[in-house]
């Protein structure tokens, strides 16, 4: 994946083979800047920020926010997230609804796209980060890689469960010709707002390098960290 | 300027010697496979000119039609500010509110903070506040969704063609630009290496922060 001169990889490769962490040599790495610290400063030297090795009270703020969520996902997934007035006559249709509306017409991909997006990722996304805080609590190793992998997706995924929000702005913005045809914002959409903004929030507070806290702790950690 | 430095890696806090890199190179974290740090090639002035780029279509995106939709011979056009604010009814507001900042607001302090951090760089001194205008920035990027708004129309097209016909205004146009010279600023971004630049500029003129 790196390109690197090969004398500089034999440099690397010593670190990882010894999983020597910024923590284990005493060293904070700033949040901020990305400069090592030692362990007696309070603020960092380079930026002045205030420092802290692993974030605190990330895994309870973490278990907070996803509870909210689940919560959210609720009514997220079952009040209607827009109402279609044609003719005088007024409709409500909630998410999955607007999916098969879609499905139905033949609109296959962005029915997909809608599905995925709006009722599998965010619901995709609070299982991850509840079974990364599980494999954390528990600290069992499992596979750090992969685990960490589940982060990285879950951190890039997230925010694209806003985009029906947008679908929906965009409507009500367009179709506003009085009784003829209208369409008005449902609750959903701002409980679809305050779940996807809560996982965000959930997946920024989780300090993924917890994650690989069994590993630093046993240096000879037979774990699957090489792949070749 | 690029000496020999330690860093622990982000998102899995391995020390890593990172190698002297020249223009074109990448470094990843050994362990997950994490990007540490790129050397693209004239990154200070291709920055600029992206994020310059990026700030002028966003501007110019607000003035003119954004889409237009006609029904039945009633033709109704809206501009950006319209199509995110008309939701906004009372409970919604918040909703008008939170698109307004990820569309909108966010993206221009992103794309201004950076135009700033890169003159203070090239400037003789950095200017007042450099620093923590950068630590903004890195903030601020996860909130920036205007990219899931572009993609949010497209699928709002999709729902309404059999209905109606829809035509895309200038503002449009200048939206979708505004996007893609985002994504090349964000591309070429580098965190270790625009807070290298700010470092050594302090540290040249003797200024530890
Ligand atoms: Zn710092
Ligand atoms: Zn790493």
């Amino acid at each position: 994946m790196g390109i690197f001169c090969s004398e500089k990889v034999i440099e690397m490769n010593q670190y990882e083979n010894h999983h020597i962490t910024a923590s284990a040599k005493q060293l904070y790495s700033c949040h901020v800047c990305l400069t090592l610290n030692s362990f007696d400063e309070d603020h960092c030297i380079n930026c002045g920020a205030k420092l802290h090795s692993r974030n605190k009270n990330s895994m309870q703020n973490t278990i907070a926010l996803l509870v909210t969520s689940i919560i959210l996902y609720v009514p997220a997934n079952t009040l209607p997230i827009m109402y279609t007035q044609y003719l005088g006559e007024k409709t409500a249709s909630t998410i999955l609804g607007g999916v098969i509306t879609l499905w139905s017409q033949g609109s296959y991909p962005i029915a997909l796209i809608i599905f995925i997006a709006s009722v599998l990722v965010p619901i995709a996304k609070i299982l991850a980060l509840s079974w990364l805080c599980y494999s954390v609590v528990t600290n069992k190793g499992y596979s750090f890689k992969k685990n960490h992998r589940l982060y990285r997706l879950t951190e890039f995924i997230g925010r694209w469960s806003m985009v029906d929000v947008f679908v929906v702005a965009i409507l009500v913005a367009l179709i506003q010709m009085g009784t003829f045809m209208s369409v008005h914002p449902g609750e959903a959409a701002l409980a679809f707002g305050a779940l996807v903004i809560t996982t965000m929030i959930a997946a920024i507070t989780f300090d993924s390098r917890l994650i690989w806290e069994p590993v630093n702790k046993k240096p000879d950690f037979e774990g699957e960290m090489v792949d070749g | 300027m690029t000496k020999t430095e330690q860093l622990a890696c982000h998102e899995c806090d391995l020390l890593v010697a990172l190698p002297e890199l020249s223009e074109g190179q990448k470094a990843v974290c050994p362990r997950c496979g994490y990007l540490l740090t790129r050397r693209v090639k004239n990154a200070q002035s291709r920055l600029a000119a992206l994020s310059s780029g990026a700030l002028l279509f966003l501007g110019l995106s607000v003035f003119f039609p954004f889409l237009s939709f006609t029904v039945q011979g009633n033709e109704r056009e809206v501009t950006l500010l319209q199509s995110i604010y008309s939701i906004g009814d009372e409970i919604f507001l918040s909703v008008a509110i939170f698109l307004f900042l990820t569309t909108i607001l966010i993206p221009a302090v992103f794309l201004t903070g950076m135009l700033y951090v890169l003159l203070s760089v090239k400037n003789k001194q950095l200017f007042p506040y450099t620093s923590k205008v950068l630590y903004g920035l890195f903030m601020l990027l996860p909130w920036d969704m205007s990219e899931i708004f572009l993609v949010g129309i497209l699928v709002s097209f999709v729902k309404i063609a059999t209905l109606a016909d829809i035509s895309f205004g200038l503002s449009f146009i200048s939206y979708t630009l505004f996007i893609l010279c985002l994504a090349a600023t964000l591309m070429t971004l580098d965190k270790f290496q625009i807070w290298q630049w700010v470092k050594y500029r302090d540290e040249r003129n003797g200024n530890i922060l």
